[in-house]
């Protein structure tokens, strides 16, 4: 692919930031039992207030980092996304090693929150920054073994070739615990539901409790970018990708990249959220474990 | 193409590298460090290193992670915005860096480097993974096991339940200028009575440090208190 390949990702990832807010609106809505217009109607007047605001700034925070977090978290966004594949051959980044690449994308989100919460110079964000990697680091284990689980059956590390390696069967049917344990990765990479660490409400905010105006909204988009990119990046890994009859493969992506957001979106609303400390230790008492056997798993069925 | 890349990622790896000594925060400096190992891993991918480069870059976004919170926690900088001097012993490390850039440009230029492109269609991943699991096996295992006692160690330090008692106990943060008083929140004066209870846990100091506490509140506690000594004579 080409420079052609560039507005193209750009569109992919707005067209799905734009699915989101539309999903996220229905899903609140429908909790409360209301009709989904207001709620959408908020999301944008909420918008255009964040983006015609003033810019509010702390004392001494670092300039630059805070105001470049989310052009990072966005550029993270858009890099995972090229390693997508739309087609047989069609990946922006072909690389022998393109798995490994989207975990490269994955921890550096992590350093991306976090200069996010301490370059404010206040204490909320900072606090947020702290605990994001408390939870965001324990949960990059269980992501390389569920990524090192999908490869297996490929016998490669490019995202090609382990889309390749779904002709006969979807990942999803032959590592049932990779999805699920995928998406609480996703979670935490967009900062949502019950991953909600760094920018949760409890902390007035969190890592962008200091943040106002044209700039809250940016590190908003940035994190719709970031799902948007995760969940194509989910369906490629575990529902085939672009593999599918009679529709071209870029839309067989785009179908599946939307179920997959409808499932985060999902579990943002409806699943419980546990307090810091108890998700760490569920972190590291369950689910590494737990992604430890899945793995095991996946290698023997690949053997 | 490749000439302009590898001189593009050869000047940020150099200059990332320069900021790290010229900050003045422990944060700044680990994530410009990590700038400079993604600059190389850049490089690793054009020298046909495909899994080593874009591992450099995901390893070293984690370790400069923990790095910073290690040293945030250990050097008590809240949030490490404070600035600080972050070098030492300048004469010393001032030739130490000439000796070792007059070394290292000597040896490369020097040495007759060989010139054998990689083939196009070798199996660079998978050569690598039978070289880690083979003959070089010993070899990383070693280094990995020495890693992770390490890390078990710096996670037994760090607990607040730590192997000198509770890490709360005589933790005072630093001036904010050299022997000023400590930043953040002074210590309240009844907190010798908070202090008589701590003794219960480790009895090093025996029991007449309650008795003392409510004069000379650093005198009992552990190496961590003994700038907190000094300025409570200064109050004094």
């Amino acid at each position: 692919m080409s420079l052609a390949a560039f507005p193209f990702l750009a569109f992919f990832l707005a067209l799905g930031a734009a699915l989101v807010v539309v999903l996220d609106a229905v899903a609140r809505a429908a909790l409360a039992g209301a009709p989904a217009g207001p709620y959408l109607a908020g999301t944008f007047r909420h918008a255009a207030m964040r983006l015609s605001g003033q810019l509010v700034t702390t004392e001494a925070p670092d300039r630059a980092n805070w105001r470049l977090a989310p052009a990072w978290y966005g550029a993270l966004a858009a890099a995972g996304l090229a390693v997508v594949p739309f087609g047989e051959g069609m990946a922006l980044i072909q690389l022998p090693t393109s798995i490994v690449l989207w975990g490269a994308v994955e921890a550096l989100v992590v350093v991306v929150v976090f200069l996010h919460g301490w370059s404010p110079n206040a204490p909320f964000p900072l606090i947020g920054a702290y605990r994001y990697v408390a939870t965001g680091l324990p949960v990059m284990l269980p992501s390389m073994f569920v990524l090192i689980g999908a490869a297996l059956p490929a016998r490669s590390l490019d995202v090609l070739a382990i889309v390749e390696s779904q002709r006969e069967m979807w990942n999803v049917v032959r590592q049932p615990l990779g999805l699920p344990l995928f998406l609480i990765v996703g979670l935490s990479l967009t900062l949502r539901g019950p991953m909600d660490y760094a920018d949760s409400a409890d902390l007035a905010g969190g890592s962008s409790a200091e943040d106002s105006g044209p700039a809250r909204a940016m590190w908003q988009a940035a994190r719709l970018a970031m799902l948007v990119a995760f969940s194509a990046m989910a369906a490629t890994v575990f529902l085939g990708g672009y593999l599918g009859p009679l529709l071209p493969g870029p839309l067989w992506l785009a179908l599946k990249t939307a179920l997959v957001l409808e499932l985060m979106v999902a579990a943002t609303h409806l699943l419980p959220r546990m307090p810091v400390s108890r998700m760490v230790t569920f972190l590291w008492v369950v689910l590494l474990p737990v992604s430890f056997l899945h793995l095991l798993a996946a290698g023997l069925v690949a053997l | 193409m490749t000439d302009a890349l590898f001189t593009g990622l050869s000047a940020l790896a150099l200059y990332a590298g320069w900021r790290v000594f010229r900050v003045d925060s422990m944060v700044r400096a680990s994530f410009w460090l990590m700038i400079s190992f993604i600059a190389v891993g850049g490089i690793g991918l054009l020298l046909s290193a495909p899994y080593i480069g874009v591992a450099t870059v995901f390893m070293m976004a984690v370790e400069m992670t923990v790095m910073v919170l290690f040293m945030v926690m250990f050097m008590m900088n809240p949030a490490g915005l404070n600035p600080m001097m972050m070098v030492h012993q300048h004469r010393f490390s001032i030739g130490v860096g000439v000796v070792a850039f007059a070394g290292m440009t000597a040896a490369t230029l020097l040495t007759d480097l060989p010139s054998n492109p990689v083939a196009a269609g070798k199996a660079i991943v998978h050569d690598l993974g039978i070289e880690l699991l083979g003959d070089s096996m010993l070899i990383f295992e070693t280094a990995g096991v020495t890693l992770l006692a390490t890390m078990v160690a710096a996670v037994i330090l760090s607990a607040r339940t730590g192997r000198f008692g509770d890490a709360v106990e005589g933790s005072v943060p630093p001036g904010l200028e050299p022997g000023g008083t400590p930043a953040g929140r002074v210590p309240e004066k009844s907190g010798g009575h908070h202090h008589g209870h701590g003794g219960h846990d480790h009895g090093s100091h025996g029991d007449g440090r309650s008795d003392h506490a409510h004069h000379h509140e650093g005198d009992g506690h552990d190496s961590g208190g003994h700038d907190h000594a000094g300025d409570k004579e200064k109050h004094a």
